[in-house]
């Protein structure tokens, strides 16, 4: 071993931690840790949207948050717009996962396609459906036209009813490659004996996937709906892109409305609140998650 | 837009709607589409359902004239200390943006300053402007202000007159503030007695109508309000069959364009935003009034008026799609482009107006001017903040001098701001030209902006409350999110919300 040079401090050698963590910690305090300090101390003023100027009251935007009837429906189209688009991603994800766990011809080339959509930009990925949406001449508005599931007086996106399914259709088309991917890294790491015991004793493919292939998948599909649960909170690209949050609030998701009183109302300080709040949820409902699934990174 | 997108969206809308008559197959319509490019090009054919304004200029006509000697010779001195400075603006695609992005080498020739040009959405425009207001960055040199941010932005202007006198270096010879018209000075650009910008750019309603629809059903041009909705009503039973809307609208939840169509509505109703009290009437017996009107307009628009802005609306124009139209003026060359399929089609005539009466000025808070052409206009304006203040105001004075001006109008067919371009003798000539490049509509959208301008709130939490509170729930209402289509709830609830900020702001 060298000799440690002595005109140094020990805590600035190569031996200590600290010279090593130092590039990585300093980048996340002042890219991580500074914007929601900032975003918390602008959350304690309340800003005149006539004269601009700032007055220091602490609690004005959290208890504006609280009685404000549109947070609470972007909490609802927030979760909602998560819950389905997870459910339908996991579901779909694990489906063509099973589909694509073979060592037949071809399928190197289905499993490298599939990462295709992920390529895309989010907001590139809105575009196309809103062209594919449109109500003259979208392929998608037009089938369902055709079938009859749809009047050519409801343009999917500009009705209420239906226009959080169409985000959620673009979100589905482009995520639920990640969760074929992560459930097929899992799919081919498990062990074959398993199975094999189970073909001996008489298991059906199906027992064999509910018993053995499901409880061995289950931290994989913990860790998969993490990432994309977090993810899914934060929706932003396509409603902006596809909906800007409408008609009316029907895509309003947190993080859509708090770039509205950003961008639009120009109340900083009420936007910041809302965009900490999202993260509160965020991590308070991810700790939980963690807590009882058991997921280990 | 280029023509050929033109062309693009035509062709794509037509097969559309052939193929969902059921006279094209399937198949056919796939592959006229990827004739057209959809899906491989998505990215910009998404811009379709994008906010940009419609502009059809020839720029070709740009040739026709040069900037007058004394100005080039002003240009030439007074630019020499700023040559090599860039200076930046961000812009909405306005038309006379559009015309001057190619125009601006003129001016970098003469005085060696560069100019860049940001076309973003107007929403960005807004984000962008306020941005740079609050950091007092100084990133843009020059902003662009629509008309309903004028007050909020007024803090952060220069006064274009008084600096003209205090730089005298810096006038320019002959720019005379008079020529710009009184109306467009006092709705765009004036605000507590002091100019914080130029006036740059004039969409104003007026009525546009399809002559061969009217002459078809035996039709009058509509006159009043209830003109308009018996002849809607009309042409969208009696065209349902050829896919024809008697009206189109920029219905977009959340969006000023349609805070725009219901200002007018209100106003054409007798109504007025804002109370004597400062306190928001929209929610009064006319106003209510305003808002059926427009909702029953909804009945008999194309489906998707609720996800158009302005750009919508005219495209819906230009498929040939609808056969009335209360909306901007310079919609107007636009169809009258050469390879437009409503080439000559349209016309264009005053405002609506009545039965209702008016409100009065003194009867509206903030400064707003109920009338029956709303306009849309906006300034250009030095920025406070500017780190080459100079550099900008040469091109601020060169952008809105009379020949730069008059250069816009006869490329781009869009209504003048000064005076002087009305009677500038290219401009009266193409008066008789029905297709491209004419000026027939221009003394319609005179009378309108001298007789009947109507202005929103000069009130600093316009922008916010035009942008947000009333097209969200406008949109709600509209699109059946809430209010069980009940006029009356949604606009108590917009009154509660703009109440609320008007209060938060310590204005009432």
């Amino acid at each position: 071993m060298s000799e440690r040079r002595v005109w140094l401090p020990r805590w600035l050698t190569s031996e200590h931690p600290l010279p090593w963590l130092f590039p990585v910690t300093s980048l996340l305090i002042v890219f991580g840790l500074y914007p929601v300090l900032f975003s918390l101390w602008l959350s304690f003023f309340k800003r005149n949207p006539a004269t601009r100027k700032e007055k220091f009251l602490p609690s004005w935007n959290w208890e504006k948050m609280i009685s404000d009837e549109r947070v609470w429906d972007a909490v609802q189209v927030t979760l909602t717009y998560a819950f389905i688009a997870l459910f339908i991603q996991l579901v779909l994800g694990l489906l063509i996962a099973l589909l694509l766990d073979t060592d037949r011809k071809g399928f190197g080339v289905l499993r490298a396609l599939m990462t295709l959509p992920l390529v895309v930009p989010p907001a590139v990925t809105g575009m196309m459906f809103l062209l594919m949406y449109d109500s003259s001449f979208g392929v998608i508005s037009n089938s369902l036209y055709s079938l009859g599931l749809l009047s050519p007086n409801t343009p999917i996106l500009g009705t209420a009813s239906t226009a959080l399914w169409g985000v959620i259709v673009a979100d589905v088309w482009q995520w639920t490659p990640f969760m074929v991917l992560i459930m097929l890294a899992g799919l081919r790491a498990l062990p074959k004996e398993p199975y094999e015991a189970a073909s001996i004793d008489g298991a059906s493919a199906i027992q064999s996937f509910f018993y053995l292939t499901l409880p061995m998948m289950s931290k994989i599909i913990a860790l998969a709906v993490l990432i994309r649960g977090i993810d899914l909170f934060r929706i932003f690209d396509y409603v902006k892109v596809m909906t800007d949050s409408g008609p009316g609030t029907a895509t309003e998701t947190l993080t859509a409305y708090a770039g509205t009183i950003y961008f639009k109302s120009a109340n900083f300080p009420y936007a910041s609140t809302i965009a900490l709040a999202t993260l509160i949820v965020v991590l308070v409902t991810s700790s939980l998650f963690i807590k009882i699934f058991k997921v280990k990174f | 837009m280029s023509f050929k997108r033109f062309q693009k969206q035509n062709f794509i809308i037509d097969s559309a709607n052939a193929f969902t008559a059921g006279k094209m197959s399937k198949r056919d319509f796939l592959k006229k589409m990827g004739l057209a490019g959809v899906g491989m090009s998505a990215y910009s054919a998404g811009m379709l359902g994008g906010s940009s304004r419609p502009f059809f200029g020839n720029m070709a006509h740009a040739a026709e004239s040069t900037t007058p000697a004394d100005v080039a010779e002003f240009l030439k001195d007074a630019g020499k200390p700023f040559a090599g400075t860039t200076i930046r603006y961000t812009s909405e695609a306005t038309p006379p943006t559009n015309v001057l992005n190619e125009l601006k080498s003129e001016f970098t020739d003469l005085t060696g300053i560069n100019v860049e040009i940001e076309i973003v959405p107007l929403e960005q425009v807004l984000a962008k402007a306020t941005q740079d207001v609050q950091g007092q960055l100084g990133t843009y040199d020059i902003y662009y202000l629509d008309q309903a941010w004028t007050s909020t932005f007024s803090p952060d202007t220069i006064d274009p007159v008084e600096y003209y006198k205090s730089k005298p270096d810096l006038a320019m010879p002959g720019f005379d503030f008079d020529d710009f018209s009184q109306t467009l000075v006092e709705g765009i650009c004036e605000y507590d007695g002091k100019w914080i910008g130029l006036p740059f750019d004039i969409p104003i309603f007026t009525l546009m109508y399809r002559k061969d629809l009217l002459e078809k059903h035996g039709l009058e041009v509509p006159k009043t309000y209830e003109d308009f909705t018996a002849a809607v009503e009309l042409i969208t039973k009696a065209e349902a069959e050829n896919n024809i809307y008697g009206t189109g609208l920029q219905a977009k939840s959340g969006h000023y364009s349609l805070e725009c169509d219901w200002t007018q509505a209100v106003w054409g109703h007798g109504g007025g935003i804002f109370g004597a009290d400062k306190n928001f009437s929209g929610n009064d017996e006319q106003g209510i009034q305003g808002l059926e009107w427009y909702m029953n307009l909804l009945a008999n628009a194309p489906a998707a008026s609720v996800t158009s802005t302005w750009d919508g609306q005219w495209q819906m124009g230009a498929a040939g799609q609808v056969a009335l139209v209360q909306s901007w003026a310079e919609f107007f060359p636009g169809w009258n482009a050469d390879d437009s399929k409503v080439k000559g089609l349209w016309e264009m005539a005053k405002p609506l107006e009545g039965p209702a009466t008016l409100r009065s000025r003194d009867d509206v808070g903030f400064g707003e001017i109920p009338n029956w052409g709303h306009q849309g206009g906006s300034s250009i304006a030095l920025s406070r903040y500017s780190k080459n203040v100079d550099a900008a105001w040469l091109f601020l004075q060169w952008a809105c001098s009379k020949d730069i001006m008059t250069r816009c109008t006869l490329i781009g067919g869009f209504a003048p701001m000064r005076n002087s371009s009305y009677t500038d003798p290219r401009i009266v000539e193409r008066k008789s030209l029905e297709g491209a490049g004419t000026t027939r509509h221009l003394d319609t959208v005179k009378w309108t902006i001298d007789n009947a301008i109507a202005s929103e709130p000069d009130v600093p939490i316009w922008a916010g409350v035009a942008n947000n509170e009333i097209p969200t729930e406008l949109g709600k209402l509209l699109t059946g999110q809430d209010y069980g289509g009940d006029a009356k709830k949604c606009m108590d609830q917009v009154a509660k919300l703009v109440d609320a900020v008007v209060d938060e702001a310590e204005l009432g």
